[in-house]
């Protein structure tokens, strides 16, 4: 057993922490604080932190050389989230096309898309979100009903989806669209859509944050040119859920090191409150912080096994479950132990400067629907885990 | 990186689940708890000794084999509910091992042997399961003051008994000492109120005493985490095997969800321990500075997840559950008895919370 990083990969961190120091104006909480900013121009702060991190080789460290990759393991890249997650930068518009249309791309694209898509994706000058939800479709993704039908030698996409992250500013979406009705699976293929377009229209979705953060887009005919179709017709589905299961373990230690920042940041509101001594906050917060550990705990044993060339299993399914939880007990806590400053909103001048408690409050409810709900992955680990019998 | 615990770790593991499958199965252990009056296996216990488990804790060059050993050894023993004070014998070994004293290092060749029986005795308030600064005096080569909550105090060959003048080696007592049982909710465990006052040697003294006592209570919390793990991996184990069998409505109830969702829970418990419990082993090892704060974590968390686990394995048995000849309450007594000692839950949340470091 051997929990340690090797000296490269503390070298590593170390370059990305003082890389972080020299490179990030202020936390992406404050930023938000600040009135000069709306919606529209905190996208370009997002957009201009992606540039940054761009420049820097740190975005795709682990893909091919030919994309800017440069051989990174799940554990540099889960040190690097580690590190920005711990210094609350600002999240990339294209954090969904990083983690999944580019493995898309590298594994099951066109030498031509790779080209084409790529690098502005990487550079951030075109904005990529996400269709795979519908209305209908979200758990129980296969039940997706937006279609993509035949024009010639391109495709018209008519149909719903829902949860587009930053859909407001993104000039592409990536669609899982049926090509055949009745294939359940096998009648799913992958589109690159741009959203430019007259069959394409975009609304904001406004979330219980008041922020219109996710979108949802509705298609009529949308075209997709014949060369936009990734893989072969049908292997949307196969190709998804490959990609999706990239999607974890990087962000196995990530999580801790978020929610760390945001623990110093209770304990010193707590303080400031003269509440410390009480003999249930020490109680309160001493579940938050052993629980914290623990899950950096399962996080370090994932890279491990990462390590040791094991595919992430459904055990997955337990950080997924933990993080997202975690958060909500965190927030929880944070409102109850600060009082009702807690609950000010960040343009309140009396809210508390080193988290915005009332956004993350409501922002820990998303965790534990999106990205496979919870109650998906307790099925995922009944059945695959624990290997419990199917009902009739 | 490598979680997995290295062959020779693995193989030690491995041969004592056998021996334990073998010699010391719940179904034949079960009537030695209710029968005896010592509530364990001398022979067994003897076996161990012969084996060399009691040394698990000395240093490697004296034959131990270090924490991950000690918590490999302690979570096999808790999927069986090993019965007896291994765990607490192991300890006093490696107490013993640690003072420089002549009657202490010959007691410890016949404990870490099987041979002799040395625990140590700490609590004296029966209503905090955490040592304080004790009130027992060591004064003219005698010992003077009431122990309670002594593991297997009564059948003990020797006490490591904490006074304030530092720890002193009581050996089999004669007339000045009295042990008192007290019986608890996990019918084996053999718990006493020892009243002492004997002849006594002092072993360790100042500094000296209370390192030995902090490293006692951080490596006991340790071996209590880990036999927590084992306790909720087996009661996990079986819940799973009894509800993929039982019918109810017609078909098995593990194929009914709100019992999937619960065992799903119960399984994030058990792995979570099982991450945490081997992290502060490895940290004791090869990372010493974080061991006492990752040890809290383990023993905090390992705790309640316990209690949640065996408490559910007696909930999705059902009625059976609730009866004495089924198996899931030894698992949930036998928790609450890990829980309580070395450190309670509540007492290492607030050391966890004290100590937090950075870990990375």
């Amino acid at each position: 057993m051997d929990l340690h990083f090797t000296p490269e990969q503390i070298a590593f961190r170390d370059e990305v922490r003082a890389w972080i120091a020299e490179n990030l104006e202020r936390p992406f909480s404050l930023e938000k604080r600040d009135p000069k900013h709306d919606a529209d121009s905190l996208v370009e702060v997002r957009r201009a932190w992606q540039k940054k991190l761009h420049a820097a080789g740190y975005l795709g460290m682990g893909w091919p050389a030919e994309w800017g990759g440069r051989g990174a393991s799940e554990a540099d890249e889960a040190l690097l989230q580690a590190e920005l997650a711990a210094a609350d930068a600002p999240q990339v518009p294209n954090f969904l096309g990083i983690s999944l249309l580019g493995p898309a791309l590298i594994h099951h694209g066109s030498e031509e898309q790779r080209r084409r898509f790529i690098p502005k994706m990487l550079a951030c000058d075109e904005i990529w979100c996400q269709g795979f939800s519908e209305p209908g479709a979200g758990s129980d993704l296969a039940s997706l009903r937006t279609r993509a039908e035949r024009d010639g030698s391109d495709w018209r996409i008519t149909g719903q989806k829902v949860w587009t992250t930053f859909g407001l500013w993104s000039d592409w979406i990536f669609v899982l669209a049926r090509t055949d009705m009745d294939d359940r699976y096998g009648g799913i293929s992958f589109f690159l859509v741009p959203i430019d377009q007259p069959g394409v229209e975009m609304r904001g979705l406004k979330q219980i944050t008041g922020e219109s953060e996710f979108g949802e887009v509705f298609f009529d005919g949308a075209l997709a040119k014949g060369d936009h179709l990734v893989g072969q017709v049908g292997e949307g589905w196969r190709i998804a859920m490959t990609v999706l299961s990239y999607e974890r373990g990087a962000a196995s230690i990530m999580y801790p090191a978020q929610f760390d920042t945001q623990l110093d940041g209770l304990i010193r509101g707590v303080h400031e409150a003269g509440r410390a001594e009480r003999d249930d906050v020490e109680e309160k917060l001493g579940r938050l912080v052993v629980e914290n550990e623990v899950m950096r705990g399962n996080g370090l044993r994932t890279l491990a096994d990462l390590a040791a060339g094991n595919a992430p299993g459904p055990e997955s399914s337990i950080e997924k479950i933990f993080w997202s939880e975690y958060h909500q007990r965190l927030t929880d806590s944070a409102l109850d132990l600060l009082g009702p400053q807690g609950q000010l909103v960040a343009s309140s001048p009396s809210a508390r400067d080193e988290v915005d408690w009332a956004y993350e409050y409501l922002w820990s409810r998303a965790g534990s629907i999106y990205s496979g709900s919870n109650e998906i992955q307790r099925n995922i680990i009944a059945k695959r885990v624990l290997r419990l019998p199917s009902g009739k | 990186m490598q979680f997995e615990l290295d062959e020779d770790r693995a193989l030690l593991k491995q041969s004592t689940r056998e021996l334990l499958e073998k010699e010391a199965p719940l179904s034949e252990t079960r009537a030695v708890m209710e029968d005896t009056p010592e509530g364990f296996s001398k022979p067994f216990h003897a076996q161990l000794g012969e084996l060399g488990y009691p040394g698990l804790l000395l240093p490697e060059d004296d034959g131990g084999m270090g924490a991950l050993a000690f918590a490999a050894v302690l979570a096999e023993m808790g999927r069986v509910a090993l019965p007896g004070p291994f765990l607490d014998l192991a300890l006093g070994v490696r107490t013993l091992s640690g003072c420089d004293h002549e009657a202490a290092a010959r007691l410890g060749e016949r404990a870490r042997a099987g041979e002799a029986l040395v625990v140590m005795a700490r609590l004296e308030d029966p209503t905090r399961s955490d040592p304080d600064a004790p009130e027992a005096r060591f004064e003219a080569g005698r010992v003077r003051g009431t122990k309670t909550f002594v593991p297997f105090g009564a059948h003990a060959d020797a006490l490591l008994v904490t006074t304030r003048e530092g720890l002193a080696l009581v050996e089999r007592p004669g007339a000045g000492f009295s042990a008192t049982p007290l019986p608890t909710i996990d019918h084996a465990q053999r718990f006493a109120e020892i009243a002492i006052d004997e002849p006594a040697e002092l072993v360790a003294e100042g500094e000296a005493a209370a390192r030995l006592i902090e490293e006692h209570e951080r490596l006991g919390a340790l071996g209590a985490s880990a036999g927590l793990l084992g306790l909720m991996e087996r009661a996990l184990e079986i819940t799973v095997a009894y509800i993929s069998e039982r019918e109810a409505f017609g078909v098995p109830i593990g194929s009914l969800q709100v019992l999937q969702h619960r065992a799903a829970d119960m399984l994030m418990q058990v792995e979570s321990s099982r991450s945490a419990v081997y992290r502060a082993a490895w940290s004791e090892e090869q990372e010493p500075e974080t061991a006492a704060y990752l040890t809290a974590v383990a023993k905090a968390w390992a705790g309640a997840a316990a209690r949640y686990v065996c408490g559910q394995a007696i909930q999705l048995h059902g009625g059976v559950g609730y009866t004495w000849e089924y198996d899931p309450h030894i698992f949930l007594k036998r928790t609450k008895t890990l829980e309580s000692f070395y450190g309670s839950t509540r007492a290492q949340l607030g050391r966890a919370l004290a100590l937090r470091q950075p870990t990375l």
